[in-house]
């Protein structure tokens, strides 16, 4: 009798532990986030510790690399069916290859109420998580361009303010460049993007030509698109750069670009996204610089959070991340420790851009600022990349600088292959 | 019946290896000589038959034809600088082999070869530095005006070149040594007697009876030339601060055309031109070398 009450108590325990344990598997949940800016890693780890209230047996892995080597592994981890939940960040005209594939799950009903209420989100940033009128991601940040510029150069310089016009951006380079005895430039006057690879140096010349009037790609009536940069706008846009480079020499391919650059003091200005004031914060806290709006208008490329399965405990808990990520004491986290611009109107951003005067170029524009996004048609990348491989050549070819027919026949043979893989797709407007 | 017995037992015991052969090296090759002459998105279920569509594009395409051009030139320029210069450091380790420093020479020769590609290509980077490097610095200490390494069209191309070089090196010289150390003494000493100098053996005793070495380590030397991605990715990646120019290779075109383009199908005619070259040269140095050397 005494065995067997031992016995009884024993499996009793057994199965309340098996029972306990099987709650405690069943209502875990486990996520990845998969980013392609490693700067947003401790963003999304911010967010995942604010959600542990609702959800404390959530389990985020974040998983953020370089931007090119994040579209490699979705391209290969969707798929294939890598397995487990994913939040997967993603650039609004990347994601239409994904979302025509059906690769990517739609929002359940309380993000797509969430993400098409117009108090959290403009047209602009519905339309670019939406594909026929169903909401698949949940909007995050944009890149968005501006002018960074060195106070103590402007100065230095005489120059009391931002370039306001293209034609003032070379007058200034000029004026800014500083030389050697030999007259070589030691600091370049406007940092360009010549080099490198990848559609970076594409969206670069893009956000020029958009100032001289002009784009990479235009949509049709038809919804179709065609080349915009054999025209008088591309030669403008692809001369300042020849001139710059090889005329007036204020840069030269192989002196330090970019934000580091700009960081280093080794060049007086350049266009870049907002992230880089937060990585000027970290790196280089007491350079004296400001920002400035373009001269017509800007990029705005919106970065969306999708979701790679449909359904589960796991699927459910993406799409409370995804949102999570909006809830607005994350949103001025982002934009006070990473940078990026969150996308959600309604949200009082004051405590950190009145804090910080870099922000004042990207939030402070004119009221007919104009922004122009990246087309969400599959080839896209092979555009932009096709064309960055053209341009690089160009921007070393030294007989171009003076020859406007030179420049002409190198973008219409650049716009013809454009217009080629448009084609090839179907895409080609008449 | 024994002998069947024992073909039956050979086949079995062989089979499990031969399986995994198959799938791990024979499908993926089969796998890309299908996908070649199809249309693949990577994300579509649909393949369409598109014949040779891909190959006539291909021959159409510059970029293509410039990292044709390119792997060829840096493969090729690999395979001219390791060889002889991995031929002549092996023969000089050789010599020395009872040196007590011929461990260290031996090991500062090949530690190249195993050190990391990355870190290993960075540190290039670093020399190559038009602005801040020491090789301009060394060159302008020489009187010689500092060169854009890793921007001019040409220069960069030699800058790959000398990386892939410095990293093969290690792996050819340890196997020329190999090779030395199997040479008959007895050669080499009635050479001497008859007053042949050391220069006249290396070259008339050594080189030739390392020829089947010497074939080996060409093929290794070039394939992995043509196989070239990540130190051309290193040295002139997109990265922020320093880009410098992209030499564009075969390997770098394919993985922008599968996973940047969605052109996965047009991505496998490329390896299959690449397979086809690798195998063309592979049977031409074979034939050379084989030919001579029964000669």
């Amino acid at each position: 009798m005494q065995y067997l009450k031992r016995k009884t108590k024993t499996v009793s325990a057994c199965l309340a532990s098996t029972i306990i344990f099987g709650a405690t598997s069943a209502f875990a949940q486990s996520i990845t986030v998969w980013s392609g800016y490693p700067e947003m890693a401790p963003f999304y780890e911010h967010v995942a510790a604010s959600m542990k209230a609702d959800f404390p047996n959530l389990e985020v892995s974040v998983e953020a690399i370089a931007l090119r080597e994040h579209e490699k592994r979705i391209a290969l981890g969707l798929t294939s069916g890598a397995g487990g939940a994913k939040v997967i960040e993603l650039g609004q005209s990347t994601a239409a290859r994904y979302l025509e594939n059906d690769l990517l799950s739609a929002a359940p009903a309380d993000v797509a109420i969430f993400v098409t209420d117009p108090n959290n989100f403009g047209e602009f940033f519905v339309n670019g998580a939406s594909s026929d009128g169903t909401v698949y991601g949940v909007p995050l940040f944009r890149g968005q361009g501006a002018l960074f510029y060195n106070v103590d150069m402007f100065d230095a310089a005489g120059l009391s303010g931002p370039p306001s016009t293209m034609a003032e951006f070379t007058d200034y380079a000029v004026k800014l460049t500083q030389r050697d005895a030999n007259g070589e430039p030691t600091v370049s006057g406007w940092s360009l993007r010549l080099s490198g690879g990848g559609a970076g140096i594409s969206e670069k010349f893009w956000i020029n030509v958009f100032q001289y009037g002009g784009s990479v790609l235009e949509e049709s009536s038809d919804g179709k698109w065609r080349a915009n940069y054999a025209n008088e706008a591309g030669r403008q846009a692809l001369k300042q750069y020849l001139q710059n480079v090889h005329v007036l020499k204020t840069v030269t391919q192989e002196m330090p670009a970019d934000a580091e650059a700009f960081e280093r003091g080794q060049t007086a200005m350049f266009i870049r996204e907002s992230w880089v004031i937060s990585d000027i914060a970290a790196k280089a806290p007491d350079l004296n610089y400001a920002t400035a709006p373009l001269p017509v208008g800007s990029i705005g490329i919106p970065t969306n959070l999708y979701v790679s399965e449909a359904s589960g405990a796991d699927a459910d808990a993406s799409w409370a991340f995804a949102k999570a990520a909006n809830d607005p004491e994350n949103l001025i986290w982002m934009l006070k420790n990473v940078g990026w611009l969150p996308n959600r109107a309604n949200v009082n951003y004051a405590e950190v851009t009145d804090q910080v005067a870099g922000f004042a170029g990207f939030l402070d524009y004119p009221a007919d600022y104009k922004f122009f996004g990246l087309p969400a048609i599959g080839p896209i990348d092979e555009v932009l990349t096709r064309l960055a491989a053209r341009l690089t050549k160009a921007f070393i070819d030294e007989s171009l600088a003076k020859d406007d027919d030179a420049i002409d026949t190198f973008l219409a043979e650049a716009a013809a292959e454009t217009d080629k893989i448009l084609g090839r797709e179907g895409l080609l407007a008449k | 019946m024994l002998k069947s017995k024992k073909w039956r037992f050979a086949t079995l015991a062989i089979l499990p290896s031969l399986l995994i052969f198959g799938y791990v090296r024979m499908f993926p090759i089969m796998e890309t000589l299908r996908l070649s002459v199809h249309r693949w998105d990577i994300l579509s279920k649909r393949k369409p038959f598109i014949g040779l569509e891909n190959f006539r594009e291909l021959f159409q395409d510059q970029l293509f034809l410039d990292a044709l051009v390119n792997t060829t030139i840096i493969a090729f320029g690999v395979l001219f600088v390791t060889i002889p210069t991995a031929l002549v450091i092996s023969a000089l380790i050789y010599h020395r082999t009872r040196s007590r420093f011929a461990g260290f020479y031996e090991t500062s020769v090949f530690i190249p070869h195993i050190v990391s590609l990355v870190p290993a290509a960075m540190a290039w980077k670093w020399i190559f530095d038009a602005k801040l490097g020491p090789l301009n610095a060394l060159l302008e200490f020489v009187g010689i005006p500092s060169q854009a390494w890793l921007f001019d069209p040409i220069l960069s191309v030699v800058s790959i070149i000398i990386l892939v070089s410095w990293q093969a090196l290690g792996y050819a010289v340890l196997i020329f040594l190999v090779g030395f150390k199997n040479l008959p003494i007895s050669l080499f000493e009635a050479a001497k007697l008859d007053g042949a100098s050391g220069i006249q053996r290396f070259t008339f005793i050594s080189v030739p009876l390392l020829k089947p070495i010497t074939l080996y380590v060409s093929v290794v030397t070039l394939i992995s030339g043509f196989n070239v991605y990540a130190q051309v990715f290193v040295l002139a990646s997109d990265s922020q601060g320093a880009p410098g120019r992209q030499v564009r290779v075969l390997v770098l075109d394919m993985l922008e055309n599968a996973f940047r383009n969605y052109r996965v199908g047009y991505a496998a005619s490329e390896a299959v031109i690449l397979l086809v070259i690798v195998l063309s040269l592979t049977l031409i140095q074979f034939g050379l070398l084989r030919e001579k050397g029964k000669k």
